[in-house]
């Protein structure tokens, strides 16, 4: 993997922003201006602009239609944007680059997995997509991580749901990527995947790494976030820190926000 | 072996191990193939026609109607579980995904054409004699054509709310080139003629082929963005 | 260019289209000698020639545009394609009326797999074709690479179509006493001919511009009534 900071390479038109040291000293990994994402006349988001640093974890809120998975897409660099950029580490995500793919990792309520393929071998196809040379020592320690050590060898259709999504997991930060993107995680989630999704998610966080979730879910959005927001209608209708609100008040002001009385 | 060539073959091997644990693909396929060549058989008249005149043709056909029941279903099998979405966001070129989908799916068809061949040689009582391995060849070189075109046109197809509905609207005039050379070819070889006699329509397949493997690996990219 | 100087590019195009096009119905009807073989009927070649001309000139002029629209996502260039494309079309028709026709009194049939007659038919397919594949996706964007596409692989396709459809036609000979293009075209009738193929030339691009300031005006009015909802 090289350390493809390329700054002005794709980004004509789009000022340069300081970017390399923001808040407390630690270093931008992603960074959008201005995104817009148009479905012909429907506008899905419209003009996003969000600086996240290492160790950021910021939840999304919003009702359904607000945009947030195509917001998702396009930070993830899968989705075109209409207007705006996503840079990751200073790179702007281009169609023609493949390199600024090892540093973004995507979780879905969808798996991304093979039925027909065993857990090892769902593994090990997207490692050998990312280019990773030491899947023989990886894989086992992920498997483990995620608690499905003993079925390596198991079809994934075999599987309950909730050992599908540890699985999608260990396969979505397969390549330890800088930026996590969970889009829905906890959607029909046993108690105890979502045990082990929760202590993934903070070890995230404290290993610095920057997280990105969309969810309806309060009590879990609340619980890692170290950033909220609300997205209506496309945009940020409000953001701010996480500092401490309890879930009722939070549920309260989410609300207000909502339905436009903030 | 380098980056491209080790995600071209993971996902050839994918998708044939899919296709080998399922078997949804071949044995509707193969299946097709066998019960379309039983239907011939009762819908000409050997007595007025020769076998050998019109068997390529129907060869020819079958195969296109059964890769297109195979072929076209490549990136339905993919997006079940979103699958697809996730190879997108690897690192892996988009040209690199077209041609692992293409050579998987040609592997797929080729296996069925020479099952058809068998079959229809069987009922229609066939003696290719000598020429038995130019049609084999030819077969291949039709199928590649074939399966490059429709891997591009089934991920345009699937990615449309008419599905896989459009995908015979979409290609039929775009094969014309292969069902004549192929055909014509074909028949040629079947009467036992020499392969030096077809040698030019061969190239011309082939030269087919290639273009529909080349546009395919350009412009499979602005298919699949989202 | 404005969609104003477009429209009014447009109209002056078309009218010295039209104003070819009597010239051209004059040369065809009166000016032009019978010819000898086929008689009377031998005069819609000058129609269906340049037609034909015309509906192929139309695929490359999109693939060009399809291509670059790819490229550069510039909305006027999937436009500019989208408009040759019904332009195309139109002319398309024109030759799949008229070749019948013809074919019906030359060679006493409606249809013949006459090589351009088949290619036309095929090419026919193609732009429709483009036209289901554009607005079978809820995302209009989405519709208009997928219709790129087709322009670019239909326009590729085509001379393999065309070789293989022209050989196809030397294995069948049809029951025909004299080729419509026939080995050499007196100096009277190739006048006409191109001239015939010119004055479509212009009808194309005059009908063109014309097609392409109406979807500029639309563009811009669903901007506007985008930015007043």
């Amino acid at each position: 993997m090289t350390d493809g900071v390329s700054p002005g390479a794709d980004t004509l038109g789009v000022k340069d922003v300081a970017r390399g040291s923001a808040d407390n000293g630690r270093e931008i990994v992603l960074e959008a201006n201005g995104l817009r994402r148009e479905y012909g006349p429907v506008v899905a988001v419209d003009g996003v602009d969000l600086t996240m640093v290492e160790g950021e974890f910021l939840t999304v809120f919003g009702p359904n239609g607000a945009g947030k998975s195509s917001l998702l897409g396009m930070l993830g660099g899968g989705m075109r944007p209409t207007a705006g950029t996503v840079r990751v580490r200073g790179q702007a995500l281009s169609f023609s680059e493949h390199d600024w793919q090892h540093r973004i990792g995507m979780l879905s309520h969808r798996g991304f997995l093979y039925g027909r393929l065993t857990v090892e071998e769902n593994l090990r196809f997207y490692g050998t997509l990312f280019g990773l040379q030491d899947l023989e020592e990886r894989l086992p320690a992920r498997l483990a991580r995620v608690g499905l050590a003993e079925r390596a060898r198991f079809e994934v259709r075999q599987l309950s749901h909730g050992m599908r999504q540890r699985l999608s997991l260990a396969r979505a930060l397969l390549h330890d990527p800088d930026v996590v993107l969970l889009d829905e995680p906890y959607t029909g989630l046993d108690p105890s995947a979502a045990g082990v999704l929760r202590s993934v998610l903070g070890e995230l966080r404290d290993g610095r790494r920057t997280v990105v979730m969309v969810t309806h879910n309060l009590r879990e959005g609340l619980a890692m976030a170290t950033r909220l927001a609300v997205q209506v209608s496309g945009r940020f209708a409000w953001e701010g820190p996480n500092d401490g609100l309890g879930r009722e008040d939070f549920e309260r002001h989410y609300h207000d926000v909502v339905e436009g009385r903030v | 072996m380098n980056t491209y060539l080790r995600q071209v073959w993971v996902i050839v091997w994918k998708d044939l191990v899919l296709e080998m644990r399922s078997r949804e693909r071949i044995a509707s396929m193969g299946a097709f193939a066998v019960l379309a060549g039983v239907l011939f058989n009762f819908s000409i008249d050997t007595t007025s026609t020769r076998p050998q005149d019109v068997a390529a043709g129907l060869i020819w056909m079958t195969l296109i109607f059964g890769g297109l029941l195979g072929v076209g279903r490549t990136f339905h099998l993919e997006a079940q579980d979103g699958a697809l979405q996730g190879v997108l966001m690897s690192p892996t070129p988009k040209d690199a995904l077209f041609l692992a989908k293409t050579a998987a799916n040609f592997v797929l068809l080729y296996v069925v054409s020479l099952l058809v061949l068998g079959v229809f040689g069987l009922f229609f009582g066939l003696d290719l004699g000598p020429n038995l391995g130019w049609v084999v060849l030819v077969l291949g070189v039709g199928a590649l054509g074939f399966v490059a075109l429709v891997t591009l046109f089934a991920a345009v197809s699937t990615g449309t709310n008419m599905g896989e509905t459009l995908l015979p609207v979409l290609v039929f005039p775009l094969l014309v080139p292969m069902v004549i050379y192929g055909v014509g070819t074909t028949t040629r070889l079947i009467n036992g003629r020499p392969f030096d006699e077809v040698e030019g329509n061969v190239r011309m397949l082939g030269a087919f082929a290639l273009a529909a493997v080349a546009a395919g690996a350009v412009l499979f990219r602005y298919v699949v963005e989202d | 260019m404005s969609t104003a100087g477009m429209r009014r590019g447009g109209t002056a195009l078309t009218l010295l289209g039209l104003l070819g096009l009597i010239t051209l119905y004059w040369m065809a009807f009166f000016w032009v000698p019978t010819e000898v073989n086929q008689g009377v009927v031998q005069r819609i070649f000058y129609i269906h020639v340049p037609a034909a001309w015309t509906s192929f000139l139309a695929i490359g002029f999109a693939a060009l545009a399809s291509g670059m629209y790819l490229w550069l996502r510039d909305e006027r260039l999937d436009r500019a394609a989208l408009c040759a494309i019904e332009g195309g079309l139109v002319f398309a028709t024109l030759v799949l009326t008229t070749g019948p026709l013809w074919g019906k009194i030359a060679w006493g049939t409606y249809w013949t797999w006459e090589p351009r007659l088949t290619l036309t038919l095929l090419l026919w397919f193609i732009f429709i074709g483009y036209f289901m594949v554009r607005n079978a996706t809820e995302d209009p964007e989405k519709g208009k690479r997928f219709a790129a596409v087709v322009a670019i692989v239909g326009a590729i396709d085509i001379p393999f179509i065309h070789l293989s459809v022209v050989w196809f036609r030397s294995l069948h000979p049809e029951p025909v006493v004299a080729r419509p293009d026939g080995p050499t075209l007196p100096g009277d009738m190739l006048l006409t001919l191109l001239f015939g193929v010119l004055v479509f030339t212009v009808l194309f691009f005059g009908l063109f511009l014309f097609r392409y300031a109406v979807e500029g005006l639309r563009a811009e009015a669903d901007l506007r009534a985008r930015s007043a909802a």
